[in-house]
């Protein structure tokens, strides 16, 4: 069992790192450190408090939103995905996903207090 | 048959009760000599007269009540100065207040055109009344018929109840007929209250003009005017409600309308009133009550009879159809020995009924007259017990017989392992039975500080009072003050005449040491301490190097994201050199500078100001760069 596990997983990794283009991937790091600085984030939140509350809810949105918009932007440039967008280049996409990011940390930052 | 019949009876005698209960309306109280002078010093008062108003119903008061007027000249001089000779009412108050001074002579000229000239059918009643009588006051021609006329032409427009009451006066001074019909109605308008009184609207004034003139008009036409006796004594009734009246015009009226109900030819209604105590006793044992008219006056020879005494309460009735005699010294005045029919004690009810030995259809409110009086009864204590016993009950309790009111002779002790306990009867010295009374205390004195603890004894069913003081559990309400007590027995009720206060003994009581806690006494009224406002108090914050442990944490995965960018080889050089690329990116990295310096210092205004400065070049760069990126893919 845990052979055929290992080697599901193996071949999973194999297909992904021959297959996915780098474009996709780069916002697969990104979308892995976004998710780590959250988790990292909500453990602090666990081990020590919330006690400034909106600082910690600001940063926890902060990390939340930015990690919506990031799969957001990978659903909009992947290529297999290119039927279900059809208008949207993925130049447009990287836009949008600019300016989502500009009005989300205005309401961040005036929220961080 | 028998059975139907039986029910009729039943029911016959059912209504009969209803209708004595409903007849029970008899005035009890008169207008009384005390009465009488308190009305003539309200008419007195308004002497010197300066006020043709005020001298007029001054002076009708003090003539009404058979006393002389003070300084008569000087009055009659008062209202000759005052008169306003242009003023129907200053005129007809002036002539009326002279008319009741003897020998006072009004001079006020040649009035008679203005006089006549308010009597109008457009115009109030009021003003044909004072018109009609200032006419015939100054001795003056009136024309009976064409006034009368005027009047019921101004009654269809001005038809209050008051002024149906001015046109019975002057229907009486002019004979009218006509308006007697009206009497009926008006009366109907009366408001009645309590099923007790009636009366007008407008109050005391009011329903005593109208009163009077209706009684006014059927004098003069010698018929009686159309009141059903029931309600010429709610009026009667609450006539004497009013009785201490203090304004100077209901006065008078007021004065004059009972002075008419009791005396004339058709109504008189009787005033049945107690004239002795209310407590009746065995020293006291005559019940008087005396039967009179509404102003105290003799009705003559009357069988006056105590139809029943109903005790209040329990409901028992003691005496059934008993006559009152006369009094030797005072025809108005009839007695009754209320202790020979042997009443308990207790709260009664006496129905009384008057007869006059000659016929008198005048007299109204003859039967079912209520008094209420009250049977005293002396009581005795009995059976006094006092004795000192253990909270556990183990020895019997000595205890030692008292005999009221001598004081124990040796002084009680109990200490709070203890209890004192102390039993008495209650015994009515006229039945010998054993009563409870309404309040039995044990009031005990500390005879150092005078504080005063007091209890109540409470009494079983046969009558046996038992007080029990338990000297630990007690404690507190003795603010656990050991020493000398001086304890003391009080008995009180409505119907016992010889209300008991006795020091029966003298207690030392000892309460549990180290207890005797004393409350630092405190002045409920003194300045209460200052409020200090309280901020939140801030909360824990983590000591500072865990805080900047996460912090560094929080960076590192910027580590681990150029880690992986670089180990998948991001195109760097790719980067295209051109004003719009540069533009793009540092106009957002101005934007999120931007939002650093909002979150240090900035508002949100000024920061929106700058964002829209900002966001123009980073929308045109961006705009360039990305269509300039897809074309070239498109040509790739």
């Amino acid at each position: 069992m845990p052979e055929s596990l290992v080697s599901v997983l193996g071949k999973l990794y194999d297909e992904y790192v021959h297959s996915t283009p780098k474009k996709l991937k780069i916002i697969d790091a990104y979308l892995v450190y976004v998710l780590l600085t959250g988790i990292i984030q909500f453990v602090y939140c666990a081990l020590v408090g919330t006690f400034p509350f909106n600082s910690f809810l600001s940063g926890f949105i902060s990390t939340v939103g930015t990690f919506v918009l990031g799969v957001c932007l990978r659903l909009q440039v992947n290529p297999l995905n290119k039927s279900d967008f059809s208008g949207i280049s993925p130049e447009r996409a990287f836009a949008d996903f600019v300016f989502a990011h500009v009005i989300l940390h205005l309401v961040v930052v005036n929220f961080i207090g | 048959m028998k059975t139907l019949e039986m029910a009729n009876h039943l029911s016959v005698t059912l209504l009969f009760a209803v209708v004595v209960v409903g007849q029970a309306l008899t005035p009890s109280t008169f207008l009384t000599t005390l009465d009488q002078n308190r009305l003539k010093s309200v008419f007195e008062a308004a002497h010197p007269f300066t006020d043709v108003t005020n001298a007029h119903y001054g002076i009708l008061g003090l003539s009404l009540l058979g006393s002389t007027v003070p300084n008569a000249q000087e009055a009659c001089k008062n209202i000759n100065s005052n008169v306003d000779k242009t003023s129907i009412a200053s005129l007809y108050h002036a002539s009326s207040a002279a008319k009741h001074l003897t020998g006072c002579k009004l001079n006020v000229g040649d009035v008679q055109s203005l006089l006549e000239g308010a009597i109008k059918s457009d115009g109030d009643v009021v003003n044909i009344f004072h018109a009609v009588f200032a006419l015939k006051n100054l001795g003056l021609k009136v024309d009976n018929k064409k006034t009368l006329q005027t009047l019921e032409e101004a009654l269809k427009k001005d038809d209050s109840a008051l002024s149906y009451g001015y046109s019975f006066q002057i229907a009486a001074e002019l004979s009218g007929s006509k308006f007697f019909d009206h009497i009926e109605d008006v009366i109907a308008q009366a408001d009645e209250v309590d099923d007790k009184y009636l009366q007008f609207e407008g109050g005391l004034y009011v329903t005593s003009f109208i009163i009077d003139s209706a009684y006014k008009l059927g004098t003069k036409l010698n018929k009686a005017p159309t009141i059903s006796a029931d309600k010429v004594i709610k009026f009667s009734n609450y006539f004497l409600t009013r009785k201490h009246i203090h304004q100077l015009r209901a006065a008078a009226y007021f004065l004059s309308a009972i002075k008419t109900l009791a005396d004339n030819k058709f109504h008189v209604p009787l005033a049945v009133t107690l004239a002795s105590p209310v407590a009746v006793s065995k020293s006291q044992p005559v019940v008087q009550v005396r039967v009179t008219n509404l102003m105290g006056g003799s009705l003559g020879s009357l069988k006056v009879v105590a139809d029943n005494a109903k005790n209040i309460g329990e409901g028992s009735v003691v005496l059934n159809k008993k006559p009152f005699t006369e009094n030797s010294k005072d025809k108005s005045l009839f007695e009754l020995n209320m202790l020979d029919s042997k009443p308990a004690k207790g709260f009664y009810e006496i129905s009384i009924s008057a007869t006059p030995s000659k016929t008198d259809k005048r007299l109204l409110g003859t039967t079912g007259a209520i008094v209420k009086i009250k049977v005293t009864t002396t009581v005795s204590l009995e059976g006094v017990e006092i004795g000192v016993a253990d909270k556990d009950q183990t020895s019997v309790p000595r205890s030692t017989n008292l005999q009221y009111p001598k004081r124990s002779a040796n002084v009680l002790e109990a200490d709070f392992h203890q209890k004192i306990v102390m039993k008495f009867k209650l015994l009515d010295k006229t039945t010998s039975q054993s009563l409870s009374a309404h309040q039995t205390f044990v009031r005990f004195t500390n005879q150092k500080t005078k504080q005063e603890i007091i209890f109540v004894a409470e009494s079983d069913s046969s009558n046996l009072n038992k007080f029990e003081l338990d000297v630990g559990a007690r404690g507190k309400d003795f603010g656990f003050q050991s020493g000398q007590y001086g304890m003391e027995l009080i008995i009180g009720d409505p119907v016992i005449e010889n209300p008991i206060s006795w020091t029966m003994a003298d207690v030392k009581l000892t309460f549990q040491e180290g207890q005797a806690k004393t409350k630092p006494s405190t002045n409920q009224y003194s300045k209460k301490p200052e409020i200090q406002h309280q901020f939140n108090k801030p909360e824990k914050r983590p000591p500072a190097v865990v805080s900047l442990a996460f912090s560094g944490l929080v960076l590192l995965p910027v580590l681990i994201l150029f880690i992986l960018w670089i180990k998948l080889g991001v195109n760097i050089s790719n980067f295209p050199v051109s004003l719009s690329a540069i533009g793009f990116h540092v106009c957002l990295a101005a934007i999120f500078g931007l939002y650093y310096c909002y979150w240090t210092q900035l508002n949100m205004f000024q920061t929106l100001r700058w964002l829209g400065i900002l966001a123009v070049p980073t929308f045109l760069f961006g705009n360039r760069l990305l269509s300039g990126l897809a074309s070239k893919r498109k040509t790739v």
